[in-house]
């Protein structure tokens, strides 16, 4: 049931666009109609340089996804493990965390460039505090009385971090990657559009600065497509990894 | 008989910033080889910590307890334990056979050796074909099955546990009660109960040790002298039975 009336607000939306620009109140303004937009969403479909450029953007969010991911989930356990070393690091992780990757591209340009691997880090910077927190917390809240059992039955602390503390994380690391996916491309996306790394975002800022309204448009849909795809394949994944826990 | 588990004048403290509570003064008791002892008291007379104590999992301020003449050190060797919390000691990731395999892995056992004690301990239990079950698709009493399986698995010597029928219907309880009696007629395992049903300890107990007061001392060893097998029909019906009862639940109740 959820399909199809998802589909028919998506069309309901679309119908409001056509008649906003058509009739009132955005007639013959700078806003491209629908029907602009979709045409042009159609040409762009058969261009090389669209796949190219989606390609690009999705490689820079996916990689720095990775990255964060590699890194935070080692070093979330680590900090998990100690309750001092949980409280220590909390306030510098926040810290980091707030900080909106934005600023930090005046930076990354003078090291990286206006190139991909800026992107990456940019990704990396958004994604790494909050995950790595997300699972310290996870492995903090394993329930002692599963460690405890282990600890009877001389089970070390290896064991306890593989069989016990990484699954009982889990769950939170799977909102922090749910969460983390839509940064990586939003991320990914800014890259491009401030720091010019190479992709949808600035495909997005080239259209808009020779005024191809529709172009500008239909790249802002296909991102919204790309989005909504890639948070969908993760609930999916994580309902057949997490298969225990509800949600 | 020789001696499975000496508690030699054991107290036990905890200290906060604020305050100390002394949770056991001068706990001595002996625990023959091959017995089931029962230990009952009020609630928060520290019954859970003396598990504590035993497994390893904290060191006692004072006194010593001597497993096999040797002193506990971390995980004492040949011990498995049943919990309460049957949902929070088995591990809701793994299937039922991962369960019982992980224990395993401290001993040097093959892996066709290691199916086949999985295999038998399922058997003895009564669980016999669900390996690749979750634990949380099994009911709660098989669950705690499952936990006493894992116990099996591992050949222990010492089997210590923590009201393990508290968290079960009153029917199954009385089916696990059977099954614990029967595995420990089995394999002769040295068996160590905490629980606070009074008639639970005496239906299965060869010995029940009384703690009682605050800090908690021995108030009393109250040998149970109803012969074996025993029945949940007869036993229960018994007239020493519920003499024994009645004289460990006034103790505990500080009635006598």
């Amino acid at each position: 049931m959820r399909a199809p009336a998802g589909l028919i607000s998506a069309v309901v939306a679309i119908v409001i666009w056509q008649a906003a620009t058509t009739i009132w109140p955005l007639a013959n303004s700078s806003v491209p109609t629908a029907t602009a937009t979709l045409a042009r969403l159609w040409e762009m479909l058969f261009m090389s340089e669209t796949w190219a450029s989606i390609w690009l953007t999705v490689q820079m969010a996916l990689l720095g996804f990775l990255i964060a991911l590699a890194i935070a989930i080692p070093f979330g356990v680590l900090i998990g493990l100690s309750r001092f070393a949980l409280i220590s690091t909390k306030f510098t992780f926040d810290f980091f965390k707030v900080i909106p990757p934005i600023v930090i591209i005046p930076i990354t340009i003078l090291v990286f460039g206006p190139t991909q691997q800026m992107g990456v880090f940019l990704v990396v910077f958004a994604l790494v505090f909050a995950l790595a927190i997300q699972t310290a917390y996870g492995v903090r809240d394993t329930d002692p009385v599963l460690i405890e059992t282990m600890k009877c039955y001389g089970l070390g602390r290896t064991r306890q971090v593989l069989y016990a503390r990484l699954p009982a994380a889990a769950p939170f690391i799977a909102v922090g990657i749910r969460i983390s996916v839509s940064a990586a491309m939003i991320v990914a996306v800014v890259a491009g559009l401030v720091g010019g790394a190479p992709g949808l975002g600035r495909d997005l800022l080239l259209s808009q600065t020779s005024g191809e309204n529709a172009q500008t448009f239909a790249i802002v849909l296909i991102l919204g497509i790309l989005g909504l795809a890639i948070s969908r394949l993760v609930v999916l994944i994580q309902r057949r990894v997490i298969f225990w826990s509800p949600s | 008989m020789t001696t499975a588990i000496a508690i030699n004048h054991v107290s036990m403290e905890y200290k906060t910033p604020k305050a100390t509570t002394h949770v056991l003064e001068n706990v001595s008791y002996e625990v023959q080889d091959g017995h089931f002892v029962s230990i009952v008291g009020p609630s928060g007379v520290g019954k859970t910590t003396l598990i504590r104590l035993l497994t390893g999992l904290a060191k006692p301020t004072a006194g010593e307890i001597l497993i096999r003449g040797k002193r506990i050190e971390d995980a004492p060797e040949g011990l498995a334990v049943v919990l309460q919390d049957y949902t929070r000691s088995l591990m809701p990731w793994l299937t039922v056979e991962k369960n019982i395999a992980l224990p395993l892995r401290n001993q040097p056992l093959n892996k066709a050796e290691r199916k086949q004690r999985i295999t038998e301990s399922l058997v003895e239990v009564g669980l016999e074909g669900s390996e690749s079950k979750y634990p949380w698709q099994l009911s709660g009493g098989m669950q705690q099955r499952v936990s006493i399986a894992r116990a099996l698995a591992v050949r222990p010597n010492l089997l210590v546990m923590d009201e393990p029928f508290a968290s079960v219907d009153a029917q199954t309880r009385f089916d696990l009660e059977d099954l614990v009696l029967k595995v420990r007629d089995d394999f002769g395992i040295t068996t160590l109960m905490v629980t606070h049903d009074i008639d639970e300890a005496v239906y299965l107990s060869d010995e029940i040790v009384v703690l009682y007061g605050k800090p908690a001392a021995v108030r009393d060893i109250v040998k149970i002298d109803i012969p074996f097998p025993r029945s949940q029909m007869t036993t229960r019906n018994d007239h020493r039975f519920a003499d024994l009862r009645t004289h460990v639940y006034g103790m505990v109740r500080g009635l006598e």
